[in-house]
C-alpha cells in the first residue's frame, strides 16, 4: 500500500498550505497592503507646472525670510562659546529643505521613502508571521492532532523541527514576498504620484540589505510566534503572553528600568530594520556634591547586535519548547 | 511470537497539590500474534496509560515495554509502521475534512491515497469524507478514527474503545470488522474496552487489569472456567422428589423456572449417581456458566 517515499516535511507543508485561517490571515494583509497602497497614493501627487511654480516662489520667499532673520541674528553679540553658525544656523541653502517641502501635496519620492517604509512592511510582516507562527502549532495542540502524528512519526523533536522548519520557509517567502511588493508598489508610486528621485551611491545596496534584514525579522517573528504556543500549547495563551510583553513590560521598562532599553526586542527589530540602526538617548541621573544632575547617553543598537538578540531569545524559547515537549508525557 | 510485552511495568504520575497517582504497578502483559485479544479493566485501572506507554506518550518509570518484539519507546521509529493506534477519542484537525486527515497521516507513512479511499469505504465514510471533521457526529468521527488506524494495513492494532459514540448498527459493524481483521492472520488487534459483552464475543484471549496489574489472562474460556461457579441446572419428571434426595445428601437447591438449581457442585456425575440410586432419571443438566461480567466484578474487587 506503499506507493510513495514517506515524508513528514511533505505532509507538513501540505498541511500548512492547508490551513485555512493562516490563508485568511495571509489574504487579509494582502488585502490591507493593498489599501494602505492606495491611501498613501492619496496622500501623494506629482507636481504640475503651476504648482512646481508656487512651491519656488514660497520656497524663495522663505529663503529670503531666513536669511533676513539670519542676518539680524549674526549682528546680535553671540553667547559665549558659542559661534555664529551654532546660534544662527546654517545658510538657507544647506538647510537640507527641498521644493517638494513647499508643495501643498507632495510628490511620493522613492529615494526618500523607499528604505524607511520597507523596515515599517517589515514590522507589520513580522507582527502576521507571529500570529501565524502561533496558530499553526496551537491549532495542532488545541485540536491534540500533535499527539495523532505521533502515532504515525514518534520522533518527537523531528516532528516539532519540521513544523518549524515548514513555518520558517513559509515565513521567509512572506517576507520575501512582502518586501518584493513593496518595491513594487513604491516603483508605482514614484511612477505615478511622484518620482524616483536622484538615488544617492549605493541606494539599492543599501535598500536590499534592509530588505533582506526585514525578512529576517519576520522569520525570527514567526520563529517567536512557535516557541510561544508551543511552550504554553495554546494560539490564545501565546497571543496574551505576546501582548503582555510588548504592551506592559516593554512600557514598564522604558519607564522604569531605561538602562534594559537595549535588551528589548522592539528595539532590536527597529535597530535591525533601521538604516543605520538604532540610536537611544538614555536619561543618566547622577547625584554630585551640588544635587541631581540628569544627563542623556547616546547608544547606539548597531544591526548585529538587534540580530543577535532577536535570533538568541527566539533560539532559547524554541530550544525549550523542544526540549519539554521530548520529554512530557502526553495524554 | 509476542506482539506485545510488558514485564514488571510502572508508572506514578506525579501530580500538582495531590498525592502521586500510581497507574501501573508492575504491570506484566503478553499478547501473542493473531486473533484479538482483549483488554478489561475498571476506570483507572491502567490500561490507557499501558497503551499510551508502548505508543511512547508517556515514560514507564521501570519495566520493559516491547511491542513487535523491539523494545520501546527506544524502537518505536522502526516498529510504528507495523501498529495501528486509536486511543480514545479520535485526534484529527477539526477544519480539515475526513478525506484530508488521512491523507496527511498517509503521506507522513507514504501511504498511497487509493488506500486511504480503501479505508474511507470500509467504514463507510466515502459519501462525507469531503465534510469537515468538526461537523461529524461522534459515531463518524469514531469511524475516521478506525479509518486511520487501519491506513497503514497494521500487523498490530491498538482500538481503544472503538464502539464509542456508535449506534448499534455501527456497533456491529465494528465487531464484524475487528473479527474479521482477528480472523485474517496478518493482523493482532488488541481491544482496550469497558463493554464486557463486546469483549466476550469478539475476543479470543483476554487480559483483566486492576489496580496497574494484570489480575487474569488467557484465552476468554480458560479465564471463565478459571471462575467456574460450581453449580448445575437440573430437570427431573419429580422436582419436588428429586430436590428432597439433593437436600438430603446436603446440597443447597434452588428451584429456577421449572427447574433445580444446585450449589457447590464439584463432580456433576454424582449427582446423577445419587438421583438414580432413588429412582429419579435426569431430563437436563448443564453447568451453569460463569459470565465474564462476573469474572470481571470478582477479579478487579479482589485486587488488594
Amino acid at each position: 500500500m506503499t506507493d510513495q517515499r514517506p515524508s513528514l516535511l511533505r505532509a507538513e507543508v501540505h498541511r500548512f498550505r492547508s490551513r485555512r485561517f493562516i490563508r485568511i490571515l495571509v489574504l487579509l494583509a494582502l488585502g490591507g497592503f493593498v489599501v494602505g497602497l492606495v491611501i498613501a497614493g492619496t496622500q501623494f501627487a506629482k507636481p504640475s507646472a503651476a504648482g512646481l511654480a508656487d512651491a519656488q516662489r514660497i520656497m524663495a520667499e522663505a529663503g529670503q525670510q531666513q536669511e533676513q532673520f539670519r542676518q539680524e541674528c549674526l549682528k546680535q553679540p553671540q553667547p559665549p562659546g558659542q559661534t555664529a553658525e551654532q546660534t544662527c544656523g546654517p545658510p538657507f541653502e544647506a538647510s537640507g529643505l527641498g521644493v517638494e517641502d513647499f508643495m501643498r501635496t507632495k510628490p511620493f519620492v522613492f529615494a526618500d521613502t523607499a528604505p524607511g517604509a520597507a523596515g515599517g512592511v517589515a514590522a507589520g510582516t513580522a507582527a502576521l508571521l507571529f500570529l501565524i507562527g502561533a496558530t499553526w502549532v496551537g491549532a495542532e495542540w488545541s485540536s491534540k492532532s500533535m499527539t495523532a502524528l505521533l502515532f504515525w512519526e514518534p520522533r518527537r523533536l523531528k516532528v516539532i523541527a519540521t513544523k518549524l522548519a515548514v513555518l520558517l520557509g513559509a515565513a521567509a517567502l512572506i517576507g520575501a514576498a512582502a518586501q518584493a511588493l513593496w518595491l513594487l508598489g513604491a516603483k508605482a508610486l514614484a511612477a505615478t504620484r511622484g518620482s524616483t528621485g536622484r538615488l544617492p551611491d549605493g541606494f539599492y545596496g543599501d535598500l536590499l540589505a534592509i530588505q533582506a534584514r526585514g525578512v529576517l525579522l519576520v522569520v525570527v517573528a514567526g520563529a517567536l510566534g512557535f516557541a510561544l504556543a508551543n511552550l504554553v500549547r495554546n494560539t490564545g495563551a501565546a497571543l496574551g503572553l505576546g501582548f503582555v510583553y510588548f504592551a506592559v513590560v516593554e512600557n514598564a521598562v522604558r519607564v522604569l528600568r531605561p538602562k534594559w532599553e537595549p535588551g528589548l526586542l522592539t528595539n532590536n527589530a527597529a535597530a535591525l530594520v533601521s538604516k543605520d540602526g538604532l540610536r537611544l538617548y538614555l536619561n543618566e541621573t547622577h547625584v554630585d556634591g551640588q544635587g541631581q544632575l540628569v544627563s542623556v547617553r547616546e547608544i547606539v543598537l548597531s544591526h548585529l547586535h538587534g540580530g543577535v538578540v532577536l535570533v538568541l531569545t527566539a533560539a532559547v524559547l524554541v530550544a525549550v519548547g523542544g526540549v519539554l515537549f521530548a520529554r512530557r508525557d502526553l495524554q | 511470537m509476542a506482539v506485545i510485552e510488558v514485564n514488571d511495568a510502572t508508572k506514578t504520575y506525579r501530580r500538582r497539590r495531590r498525592p502521586p497517582q500510581k497507574a501501573l504497578d508492575g504491570l506484566d502483559l503478553h499478547v501473542a500474534e493473531g486473533g484479538v485479544h482483549g483488554f478489561l479493566g475498571p476506570n483507572g485501572s491502567g490500561k490507557t496509560t499501558t497503551i499510551r506507554a508502548l505508543l511512547g506518550l508517556v515514560r514507564a518509570d521501570s519495566g520493559e515495554l516491547r511491542l513487535l518484539g523491539r523494545p520501546v519507546p527506544r524502537d518505536l521509529p522502526q516498529v510504528v509502521g507495523g501498529v495501528g493506534a486509536l486511543v480514545e477519542t479520535p485526534l484529527f484537525f477539526p477544519t480539515f475534512s475526513g478525506r484530508l486527515n488521512l491523507q496527511l497521516l498517509a503521506e507522513t507513512a507514504g501511504v498511497s491515497r487509493v488506500r486511504v479511499e480503501e479505508c474511507l469505504e470500509l467504514v463507510d465514510l466515502q459519501d462525507r469524507a469531503e465534510d469537515r471533521f468538526k461537523g461529524y457526529s461522534l459515531g463518524m468521527k469514531q469511524r475516521l478514527g478506525i479509518a486511520a488506524a487501519l491506513l497503514k494495513s497494521p500487523r498490530l492494532l491498538v482500538l481503544d474503545e472503538p464502539s464509542n459514540g456508535l449506534d448499534p448498527a455501527g456497533i456491529r459493524d465494528v465487531r464484524e470488522l475487528i473479527r474479521r481483521l482477528g480472523a485474517d492472520g496478518s493482523t493482532t488487534v488488541f481491544l482496550s474496552s469497558h463493554l464486557l459483552a463486546e469483549v466476550e464475543q469478539v475476543c479470543d484471549r483476554v487480559s483483566i487489569l486492576a489496580r496497574g496489574k494484570c489480575v487474569a489472562t488467557g484465552p476468554v474460556h480458560e479465564v471463565l472456567a478459571g471462575r467456574a461457579t460450581g453449580e448445575v441446572r437440573l430437570r427431573a419428571p419429580d422436582l419436588a422428589g428429586a430436590r428432597a434426595v439433593l437436600e438430603g445428601a446436603g446440597y443447597a437447591v434452588t428451584p429456577v423456572d421449572g427447574a433445580l438449581r444446585v450449589q457447590g457442585v464439584t463432580a456433576p456425575a454424582e449427582l446423577t449417581r445419587l438421583l438414580a440410586d432413588q429412582g429419579h432419571y435426569l431430563e437436563e443438566l448443564s453447568p451453569v456458566a460463569a459470565d465474564l461480567e462476573s469474572a470481571f466484578l470478582e477479579l478487579t474487587e479482589d485486587t488488594p
